[in-house]
């Protein structure tokens, strides 16, 4: 049994670790394609990670400590976290109870280990990323708490196997679609605003004035500005691999082999959607983004709701 | 029980030394060896008690009218408050000797302010035991006015005297209150022993819910809940770091202590009480929290920070509530240990946070974060301290504040509540407790951002040092409680085990949930967690080594200056602007006019407390009535009139007291 849950976790951070280069090559594929562009390969990411890895770091004379060390606890929370989430479509080795509650402080810790990164700069431009990264992520935390309370409820289990609970069992009736759909839209959301994706965010832009995640990595180079990157790109298929464990329609009806393989086929597919998304439309003004961030609210909180019509229902 | 005695009367030796003796020093070495005697003497006292089923001290004395008995009797409840509250007080006694050492220097006289210190600690002895209401309002007073005297240490400021009075009338309105409640239950039983007591508050009826309020009310005004707290952020910013150290880690904590010590007679609450500590505690933090993205005044965010933290402590205890009422066993120990233990782990961060901020002030002699930046390089020690409290205030793991919040998170998500709305209402709850815990992160950040990091914003405040020894190891003591409880919670919880095992469902059949098992899991994953982060921020380190260094890319502009460094203002503008209804903002500005402006412009925003605003205004409002009412009474009848008042009140009390 044990040998069993070693495999799986081993299985796991093998997946965690290389996936990651895959939907960011898969993503600048799919913009490259709607732009008519010749694509960069499949694996930039790593060459440029390999590539910075070689390169001496320049730190700026005002940062401290917490300017080198950050961009490691970021790569660290990434990891960690990443590996209580069910991205192979079934239980997560180590998974707990209320994981999802220790998922969200990890990812709190990263970002502010990157928050303090930018400000120990004292540069206006990354002071001013760091103040849009706290907010959007204050007003976006509890859409994860209430799509894992709803799921939670329903399925009567404790922790990310909620989510699985609720792709094996049939939910029956408008209600439990209700849950599920909310969810969908609510954590689809929250992985474009965590991991700064169109339209809340442009990884590509270089106007400074108008970014949020990637204008607090200005002053990161090296080694460092690596591990941000690789870090943010495992974020990303994190959230989608959470999103794929919604939709993976093999979940509980076929082998784990199988399932895990249609996990990470709904991720790349999924991230063909982002990179669609971005093709197609521009980033919005600052002052839009509470706005779409409370549609990630309204549909978490639909979720929720639906789980008294069900519960009230069957009983 | 004898322990106890030598440690109140060490205490008030101790007292009487420093107001006599002569010169600062022999003062603060009479406070201090009397406190660490004390502290010793109760800590051999109270840790056996600590268990579960520890037994407890029972004592009683007979005394003149009208306290006719004094019942002493430390619970676990009591041994658990005692254990920390006193040496805590020590620390505090310790850092005040480095604190106030430019005060001596100057001949100020410290007796008196030591005197205090060790009343406080009196206080906690007297609050924390006796089981006589009498006693425990004389316990209670002593612990108001030596918090109130402490405050007003700088008394030739006017601000300050002006904080120490708002705090003076607002803890002695929540007296009024407390005595009402005792009164009515005096009324009833006859008698002034808490246990006794429990014949009235055990049965529900309507005499109960009102004593519940009025006690509630008293209780949430000590500890500064939501809309009671307006005194706590002034009396915060004024008084001597190590006294708000105290009263916001330490002296509050007798609130939800006393809330905690009615609530063992209160036997089966009724579900509407939960709602009430579970609704006021949500309150507070959400209230609490959103004060603290936009404060200036360093020690006024902690203040404000103070109002979330026993929100969530009470949060937690709302969860125990329902789990009473609806009889679900798990509920009540998941919500009662968790508030019990973040009521802990506030204290030792809090007091952290505090003492660090005190640090900043002794340093540069401003806490107007506005003006500060840079101390990380000055101040490394203090610098390190602030951020280890700042990431446990944040609720981060691996350290100490996610443990209490993850045992309240478990009770809230875990759908046991008696119908499917309820656990509707307890998931939303819990999302309100998410965005509590990344808005803390947000002031958090900024405080901590603009403070230590960058380049010093104001070339007025001049260069600062680390403190001295006497401030830094009170300091290193609570960041080292803030760590390991984060990574053995296991400690904490055996430290709260007797007093949280005092709140259960006294039913045999139903298993008991073990708080140590249910954090199992997380306490592997922090463990995991921060070994990962020091071998991987370790190897990073050394990736670093080589570097070069240059100046901040200004994204193409070359001559930046500190000025244009992002403030602690526009850092939360955002977020501040999307609670505008909750955060009035006044707004003073001179802005340049013309293409070429002649003169300099100027812009300054300041956050002022929402309810304390409200409430100043309807007393004005209240007061020009009253006023306006009594200028159309002539002289002499004026006296008549309210000599007439105070007898319809009389009659009416008389008539209610004949017609039961």
């Amino acid at each position: 049994m044990s040998a069993q849950i070693a495999v799986l976790a081993l299985a796991h951070l093998v997946v965690l670790l290389t996936l990651p280069f895959v939907v960011v090559g898969v993503i600048q594929r799919t913009k490259a394609l709607w732009a008519g562009r010749k694509s960069p390969p499949l694996f930039q990411l790593a060459f440029d990670a390999a590539r910075l890895l070689r390169k001496r770091p320049v730190y700026s004379e005002v940062t401290t400590y917490l300017f080198r060390v950050g961009p490691y606890v970021v790569l660290v929370t990434a990891v960690v976290s990443g590996m209580i989430v069910p991205i192979l479509g079934a239980r997560a080795a180590l998974g707990f109870p209320f994981d999802f509650v220790w998922f969200a402080y990890v990812w709190g810790l990263g970002r502010v280990a990157l928050m303090l990164g930018a400000l120990d700069t004292g540069s206006a431009f990354e002071g001013m990323g760091a103040s849009r990264e706290a907010t959007f992520s204050a007003i976006l935390e509890p859409a994860l708490f209430l799509v894992g309370g709803a799921a939670c409820l329903i399925t009567h289990e404790r922790s990310f196997d909620a989510v699985l609970a609720l792709r094996a069992t049939t939910v029956t009736g408008g209600a439990g679609a209700g849950v599920w759909a909310g969810s969908v839209v609510a954590l689809f959301i929250l992985v474009q605003v965590e991991s700064a994706r169109l339209p809340v965010d442009d990884p590509t832009t270089h106007l400074e004035l108008t970014m949020v995640h990637e204008v607090m990595i200005l002053d990161h180079s090296g080694p460092e500005l690596a591990a941000l990157q690789v870090g943010s790109a495992i974020k990303l298929t994190v959230g989608l691999s959470l999103v794929a464990a919604f939709l993976n329609p093999l979940t509980g009806r076929a082998g784990p082999p199988l399932a895990a393989a249609a996990n990470v086929a709904l991720c790349l597919l999924l991230a063909v959607a982002i990179g669609t998304v971005e093709s197609l439309v521009a980033r919005w003004r600052m002052r839009a983004v509470p706005q779409y961030i409370v549609v990630a609210l309204i549909a978490a909180g639909v979720a929720l709701l639906a789980t008294t019509w069900q519960i009230g229902g069957a009983g | 029980m004898i322990l106890l005695l030598v440690s109140g009367a060490s205490l008030v030796l101790g007292a009487i030394l420093a107001l006599a003796l002569r010169g600062n020093v022999a003062r603060a070495t009479a406070a201090l060896a009397s406190q660490a005697v004390a502290s010793a003497a109760t800590l051999a006292a109270v840790v056996p008690l600590l268990r579960a089923g520890g037994g407890e001290l029972v004592e009683s004395w007979r005394w003149p009218y009208p306290i006719e008995r004094i019942a002493v009797r430390v619970d676990a409840l009591s041994a658990f408050f005692l254990a920390w509250s006193l040496p805590m007080t020590l620390l505090g006694t310790v850092y005040a000797v480095g604190y106030l050492r430019p005060y001596f220097d100057r001949g100020r006289n410290g007796g008196p302010h030591f005197a205090l210190l060790n009343m406080t600690s009196l206080a906690f002895l007297v609050v924390y035991s006796v089981q006589n209401a009498m006693v425990f309002l004389l316990g209670w007073e002593i612990a108001a006015v030596a918090a109130w005297l402490l405050v007003i240490w700088d008394y030739r400021n006017q601000k300050i005297r002006f904080a120490g009075f708002n705090y003076l009338v607002s803890t002695h309105l929540g007296l009024f209150v407390l005595v009402a409640a005792f009164m009515l239950l005096h009324a009833q039983t006859d008698s002034m022993d808490f246990q006794t007591f429990r014949r009235v508050l055990e049965k529900p009826s309507r005499m109960r819910a009102a004593v519940f309020l009025l006690l509630g009310a008293s209780f949430a005004l000590k500890s500064a809940f939501f809309p009671l707290h307006t005194w706590l952020p002034r009396a915060h910013s004024a008084a001597p770091a190590h006294v708000s150290a105290l009263m916001s880690g330490v002296i509050h904590k007798a609130g939800l202590f006393a809330f905690l010590r009615f609530t063992l007679l209160l036997g089966r609450p009724e579900a509407w009480m939960g709602w009430c500590v579970l609704g006021f505690g949500a309150l507070s933090a959400f209230f609490g929290v959103l004060y603290t993205s936009s404060q200036r005044d360093l020690k006024r965010l902690l203040g404000y920070s103070s109002t979330e933290n026993v929100g969530i402590a009470a949060m937690g205890f709302g969860v125990g509530y329902l789990g009473m009422a609806w009889h679900a066993p798990s509920l009540v120990v998941l919500g009662f240990a968790g508030g019990i233990l973040h009521l802990f782990n506030h204290a030792l961060f809090k007091c952290l946070l505090f003492y660090a901020a005190g640090a900043v002030y002794r340093a540069t002699h401003t806490i107007d974060i506005e003006r500060l930046g840079g101390l990380l390089r000055k101040m490394p020690r203090t610098a390190a301290m602030f951020l280890i409290g700042g990431l446990a205030i944040s609720a981060l793991p691996p350290l100490n504040g996610f443990v209490g919040e993850y045992l309240i998170y478990s009770g809230l998500l875990s759908g046991a509540g008696a119908s499917p709305t309820e656990n509707v209402v307890l998931v939303v709850i819990a999302a309100l407790l998410a965005f509590v815990g990344a808005v803390s992160a947000l002031s958090i950040v900024r405080a901590f951002g603009v403070t230590f990091l960058g380049a010093p914003r104001d070339a007025s405040v001049h260069a600062a040092v680390d403190p001295p020894p006497s401030m830094l190891w009170p300091m290193y003591l609570h960041a080292a409680g803030v760590v390991i409880v984060g990574l053995f919670p296991s400690l904490g919880v055996a430290a709260t085990r007797g007093a949280t095992s005092l709140f259960r469902i006294a039913d045999p059949s139903v298993a008991q949930l073990d708080v140590a098992a249910v954090l199992a899991p997380v306490t592997w994953a922090a463990r995991v967690l921060a070994a990962t982060l020091v071998v991987v921020g370790g190897l990073g380190w050394l990736a670093g080594r080589g570097a070069r260094r240059h100046v901040t890319w200004g994204c193409g502009y070359t001559a930046p200056n500190v000025r244009m460094q992002y403030t602690a203002s526009s850092f939360s503008s955002p977020f501040a602007l999307l609670f505008v209804g909750f955060l009035p903002q006044l707004r003073r500005a001179k802005l340049p006019e013309q293409v070429f402006p002649q003169q300099n412009g100027h812009l300054a925003t300041h956050h002022v407390d929402a309810v304390e605003r409200r409430m100043f205004e309807v007393l004005g409002q209240g007061e020009e009535m009253a006023t306006k009412a009594s200028d159309k009474i002539s002289e002499e009848p004026r006296v008549a009139f309210a000599a007439g008042l105070v007898a319809i009140v009389i009659i009416f009390g008389l008539l209610v007291g004949v017609g039961r």
